[in-house]
């Protein structure tokens, strides 16, 4: 078979559908799906090597284009058409969801109940999810948008908390409610002009007029606002995160709050520039306060589940003032922030689970002095929220200081509201410490706990869980040193992303020369050896 | 000579490989890791051992006059914007290595005895290689972000550190503390280098001093922006050297183990802002509002760490606070130009001062023997007294540190505080005066810690006493951070008979202690104004070399003498009053104090500092984020539920109306797009 034709891409996203259609043929005598999940996590396994090795070998880092491209009709009457293909964007977005979900499966081995089902649901949403950052065609982005919600609806409903009927039910309301702006906008693109319709990039180059822009560009807004999320569109979320078992959290935070960011670029941004440079102010404004919003709302939670999920909310911020900076640096630092966010989010939620196997208690007052008994747990706990407060040498860090720094030197601002913004977004510098240091100190520290260890057995992390951890925080800590290793991957494709969308903004045309930018100070020195000031 | 500078950056990885190596032997292999104490402390020594010989072998080549050394690579890169990390090597940065590696391999040396009988003692090997780690690299850091990176993570080195006792409510609380208030200094830090970033394009220290200028010179940049921009860098030292009004942490981060208070608090880590102002020197000497700001914040510091100390019983939050103090005169010195001088100050007093906390923490390992393991009682010095007949060693060492920092010939101190005041009196007398009562204050509760330490009876078999100090104790913890029952929690944990006599600390402990007392002792000599070797070799960037031959040539005792003698004049009066006071008792303190009460008060309740900040900050935070989340519950979330509540109503109205099928559906959305064309064509 030649690699270089193989539908790489299709086979990733069907491989685990097929797969997971082969679940109920497999023999669980015991009930408890033992065979089942090792499965599951082999075809996850498979499926993730196989991603890596198409990237690999057929992807080429350098180029901006869509790349592992494929087309087949599907409904020619109606122009539609099964075209997968990744860019920079997507491709580190896809990377992402393979990893995370092939580790949500190893980490749910603590389900029991209806475990086929289970990880049914998961490897349907193991194919959904790459579809939606694969897909070049609009509607069938829509319908892979649609289909990813219902196993997160299952998921929730049946094996989620005491409140899982109302989260579920929220959730579904929610972002079903808010994907149909995602059809409208894109019955409205594809019936625009002559020619119908609906491959992205034919549909970026149509010539829209100003007001069309905008309005398709505020319907899109909505839904991604509702799956990002944006204050005060959140609110589905931390009911849905606070009901969700562990490995659908770590889903949840991993993957499906990245569709949101990841829509926005695709299509806010790229699709629609000159609405983009009309509503960017806004979005920057939004951003701050979701920064800082969520942040004092996750300080005043007492349930674990919920705090972290206000986190989320917190840190999305970030993606929000990074996409609408109009510079490489704000932009890369958006998706970076993604990515990091997805690892970071993924260990906490599972932590998280992890000390609920074990408390049965999501009460911040209920727990407290565990670390005793459980060592390992806090000292993972620990990393990974010292990676959620963005510590330097960790992953978020180096997102939040490009997004940081191409937003203070971004000249579609003027300075004022850049010096605003920029000191507002950083008092969230300040309270990101104070609710995950408080909630370490709330957990862990303190005197044993007899009330606790009366009634629950506190059993230090098992291997399992700890190379869950060691999994995502070694590209945490790699990002972090070397943020280069992953910035690389898309970093041709947000340049010239900007480079597009630059053009739109009026402001910026005569305004670019006026930076100096010495080449020869910024340039790479490597090496450069006795070479220094002081004398 | 030039491999040597190749594998520099060997100096910060071999401790990172230490604390790695030890880090993954205690997740993965917990048990065995923990019973290979010694072995485990002999591996992290040697290492950082390693990279002391490297220091020292880098400083002794910078002396014979080597060339600064500049690696670089590109770490991060998108569009123009290249960000370059690397390290850098020249004189600053050679001294400070040194000090730092000295400091640290004793502190480890000191640590086997102090933390014998703790379980976590390779945890804790593990924790201190990690900050020798940060620190180095922070020294060695050629721009500011890079230093941001290093600054951040001996940050939280010292939250892992003050928090190690997990056990102990208190710890928590202040290493949370420490961790956030250097958070609110990283806050202005990082505007501060964001800001600089955008007026000059460059993280690097000599570039941005010079782009600035000239972006002044041509207006493009209004002066006040700048010092704005500057201001909000000195932030960061300000909360990481405890300066004025962001000091507050550092007393509290005494609830950790001593070496930790020594290494940490005193000599390296909170030393690391007047390195950064010392790097930031390029752009902060040509602004005088910020140096102005610089040099008062410095000296208030001094006085306000000073008259906190003069009234604290516990012996480890005394020396906090003479820390704070002793920080102010740096940053002063910094803040008057006297560049060499604050960074000669930040030599010694790193030297005598890790000397004097490990000393305290000698004395504290001896008063556990007779009081048990308990803070309140074994810290407190009203418990101690005659300690000299039992611990020798510890109390001459302690003497040479009190002598040092209260500013007595020879002694280290007396050469780099005079400087400073030298210094001080040029530029602004005032900031001398202040700078002299401070010396004065300072030699007066230097000797009252030391004569009710180790001079006088043992008052530690007093019952009476003690139980007073433990009920006194309680509310001087702080709001909130102690919880009465963890006292007795602790009381029941006590087994095993105490000893009526404090002892004598074992070898390893005392043997840092001798040693750190040589250079406490006589590296104040390298500075003398007579012939100042340290003024030639590390001075500020941008000014001709001194020649330490025509600075000799300068110097007259007429100018000297004065000078000396008047600090050393309020020393020996501080020392006299104290000895007044705690020897001989000629003089009551708790008369003076009862008659002084509101300034006594002032002073004990650290200037209401704490309280005011508890009241205003941190409960006026936790307010604000619960009525935020209340906001959040009732009105956000509430504005959805009640619309899911209306559209179950409506709909079983609307029932009647609607089909139910798909092309009603499809119509509604077929409209919704017709209209979007309709509107916008």
């Amino acid at each position: 078979m030649n690699l270089a034709t193989f539908p790489w891409l299709t086979t990733v996203i069907l491989f685990p559908l097929v797969a997971s259609a082969a679940i109920p043929l497999i023999p669980d005598p015991d009930g408890k799906g033992r065979p089942i999940r090792w499965y599951a996590l082999t075809i996850g396994l498979i499926n993730f090597v196989m991603l890596v090795y198409g990237f690999y070998t057929q992807y080429d880092i350098s180029s901006a284009e869509m790349q592992l491209v494929e087309r087949y009709d599907w409904i020619p009457q109606i122009g539609l058409q099964w075209s997968v293909g990744a860019d920079g964007l997507s491709m580190s977005l896809i990377l992402l969801t393979g990893f995370i979900t092939t580790l949500a499966i190893l980490a749910s081995w603590p389900v029991t109940f209806k475990p086929r089902l289970f990880y049914f649901l998961i490897l349907a949403m193991y194919g959904g999810q790459i579809a939606v950052f694969a897909v070049q065609d609009l509607l069938v982005f829509f319908l892979a948008w649609e289909l990813e919600l219902l196993p997160v609806y299952l998921l929730l409903s049946i094996w989620g908390g005491y409140k899982r009927q109302y989260a579920a039910t929220k959730f579904i309301l929610y972002t079903a409610g808010s994907s149909l702006f995602i059809l409208v906008a894109a019955l409205a693109m594809a019936f625009f002009g002559d020619v119908v319709t609906f491959d992205m990039r034919s549909l970026m180059a149509k010539d829209y007029p100003l007001t069309f822009q905008l309005l398709v560009y505020a319907a899109f807004l909505i839904a991604y606002a509702v799956k990002l999320p944006i204050v005060p569109l959140h609110t589905w979320l931390p009911d849905a995160h606070g009901e969700a078992t562990a490995p659908v959290h770590m889903l949840l935070a991993g993957i499906l709050l990245k569709m949101g960011g990841y829509a926005m670029i695709r299509m806010n941004v790229e699709m629609l520039p000159d609405a983009h440079a009309k509503f960017a102010p806004a979005l920057i404004i939004l951003g701050v306060v979701n920064i800082i919003y969520a942040a004092l709302t996750s300080f005043a939670q007492r349930n674990l589940k919920r705090k972290i999920a206000y986190s989320s909310i917190s840190h999305m911020g970030f993606v929000l003032i990074g996409i609408a900076c109009f510079t490489d640096l704000g932009m890369s630092g958006a998706v970076l922030q993604m990515v990091s966010h997805g690892l970071i989010g993924a260990s906490l939620f599972f932590l998280v689970g992890a000390t609920y196997d074990r408390t049965h208690t999501l009460i911040l007052e209920e727990m407290g002095g565990v670390g005793q008994q459980m060592p390992k747990i806090f000292a993972m706990f620990t990393a990974c929220s010292m990676a959620s407060l963005a510590l330097p040498g960790m992953s978020g860090f180096v997102a939040e200081l490009m997004v940081f720094v191409g937003f203070a030197t971004s000249d579609a601002y003027s300075f004022s509201f850049r010096l605003i913004v920029v000191c507002l977004a950083a008092i969230g510098v300040i309270l990101t410490p104070i609710y995950l240091l408080s909630m370490l100190r709330e957990i862990f520290y303190g005197n044993e706990n007899k009330e606790l260890t009366s009634h629950e057995a506190l059993i230090d992390a098992e291997p399992r869980e700890v190379f869950i951890i060691a999994c995502l925080l070694i590209p945490i800590i790699g990002i972090g040193l070397y943020p280069k290793i992953m910035t690389q991957v898309y970093d041709v494709k947000t340049s010239q992303l900007i480079a597009r969308i630059r053009t739109s903004v009026p402001s910026l045309v005569q305004t670019t020369a006026t930076v100096p930018v010495d080449q020869t100070v910024l340039a790479p020195t490597a090496m450069q050896a006795p070479e220094l000031k002081l004398s | 000579m030039e491999s040597l500078y190749q594998y520099a950056w060997l100096i910060p990885v071999l401790p990172l490989a230490g604390a790695m190596i030890l880090g993954l032997g205690l997740i993965s292999f917990n048990q065995a890791t923990n019973t290979l104490r010694r072995p485990s402390a002999t591996f992290i020594v040697s290492m950082l051992g390693g990279a002391m010989a490297l220091s020292f072998a880098i400083l002794w080549s910078q002396v014979q006059g080597h060339e600064p050394y500049l690696v670089t690579f590109e770490w991060a890169a998108a569009g123009n914007f290249h960000l370059n990390m690397g390290y850098t090597i020249d004189h600053l940065t050679s001294m400070m290595l040194v000090v730092v590696t000295t400091v640290a391999f004793l502190v480890m040396v000191y640590t086997d005895g102090y933390m014998a009988h703790d379980p976590g003692y390779v945890r804790f090997y593990a924790y201190l290689s990690l900050f020798s780690f940060s620190m180095l690299g922070l020294v060695m850091s050629p721009n500011l972000v890079q230093i941001y990176i290093f600054w951040e993570l001996v940050g939280m080195c010292s939250y892992l550190l003050v928090g190690f006792w997990f056990d102990r409510k208190p710890a928590a609380a202040a290493a949370q503390k420490a961790f956030v208030t250097n958070r609110v200094g990283d806050f202005g830090l990082l505007l501060g280098i964001l800001g600089l970033f955008w007026a000059t394009n460059s993280f690097e220290f000599d570039i941005i001093g010079i782009r600035l200028q000239e972006l002044i010179a041509s207006g493009a940049l209004s002066a006040t922006l700048v010092s704005i921009f500057a201001i909000l860098v000195f932030l960061g030292p300000v909360a990481k050297s405890a300066q004025f009004p962001l000091h507050v942490w550092l007393p509290d981060a005494m609830e950790g183990p001593t070496p930790i208070s020594a290494l940490i608090h005193a000599a390296t880590m909170v030393a690391a802002g007047v390195f950064l102002i010392a790097r930031m020197f390029p752009v902060f000497a040509d602004i005088p509002t910020v140096m102005t700001v610089i040099a008062w914040t410095g000296a208030l510091t001094a006085l306000l760490g000073a008259s906190i100390a003069m009234t604290q019983n516990d012996i480890k939050k005394g020396l906090a606070y003479s820390t704070i103090s002793q920080l102010g005169y740096m940053v002063m010195a910094m803040g008057i130009g006297a560049y060499s001088a604050g960074l000669f100050h930040l030599m010694t007093h790193a030297y005598f001062k890790a000397m004097l906390f490990l000393g305290s923490g000698s004395v504290i390992h001896g008063m556990e023997d007779v009081v048990g393991h308990d803070p309140a009682l074994a810290q407190d010095m009203r418990l101690m007294g005659g300690l000299r007949k039992y611990m020798p060693a510890t109390a001459i060492t302690f003497l040479i540190g009190c002598l040092a920092i209260s500013g007595i010939p020879p002694f280290a101190g007396f050469w780099s505080k005079d400087e400073i005041l030298g210094a001080a009196f040029e530029a602004n007398p005032a900031l001398w005066f202040i700078g002299w009562a401070t010396a004065g204050i300072t030699a007066f509760y230097m000797f009252r810690m030391y004569f009710s330490t180790f001079e006088g009876e043992f008052r530690g078999n007093q019952q009476e006493l003690r139980t007073q100090i433990k009920q006194l104790s309680l509310p001087a913890f702080g709001p909130g951070a102690m919880d009465p029952h963890e006292l007795e929690a602790h009381d029941s944990h006590e087994h095993g008979h105490h000893a009526s006599e404090p002892h004598e600390s074992p070898i390893t402990m005392t043997l840092p202690l001798m040693v750190l007392a040589v250079p406490s002792l006589a590296i104040g000599l390298l500075g003398t104004p007579f012939a100042n070797y340290f003024e030639g070799f590390v001075y500020a960037p941008g000014e001709p070399v001194p020649d330490i031959a025509e600075i000799a040539a300068e110097f007259e005792w007429s100018e000297f003498l004065p000078m000396a003698g008047s600090s050393i004049g309020i020393a020996l009066i501080g020392i006299t009053l104290a000895s007044l006071m705690y020897i001989s008792r000629k003089i009551d303190a708790g008369a003076i104090a009862s008659q002084i009460r509101p300034l006594y008060e002032f002073s004990l309740n650290k200037w209401y500092l704490d309280d005011f900040y508890d009241r205003v900050f941190v409960r006026g935070c936790r307010r604000l984020a619960r009525q935020v989340l209340e906001v959040d519950y009732n009105v956000v979330d509430g504005v959805v539920n009640f619309t899911g509540f209306v559209a179950v109503i409506s709909g079983e109205g609307l029932k009647y109306f609607e089909n139910g099928r798909a092309q009603f559906y499809a119509l509604i959305v077929f409209f919704a797009v017709l209209g979007f064309v309709i509107l916008s064509v």
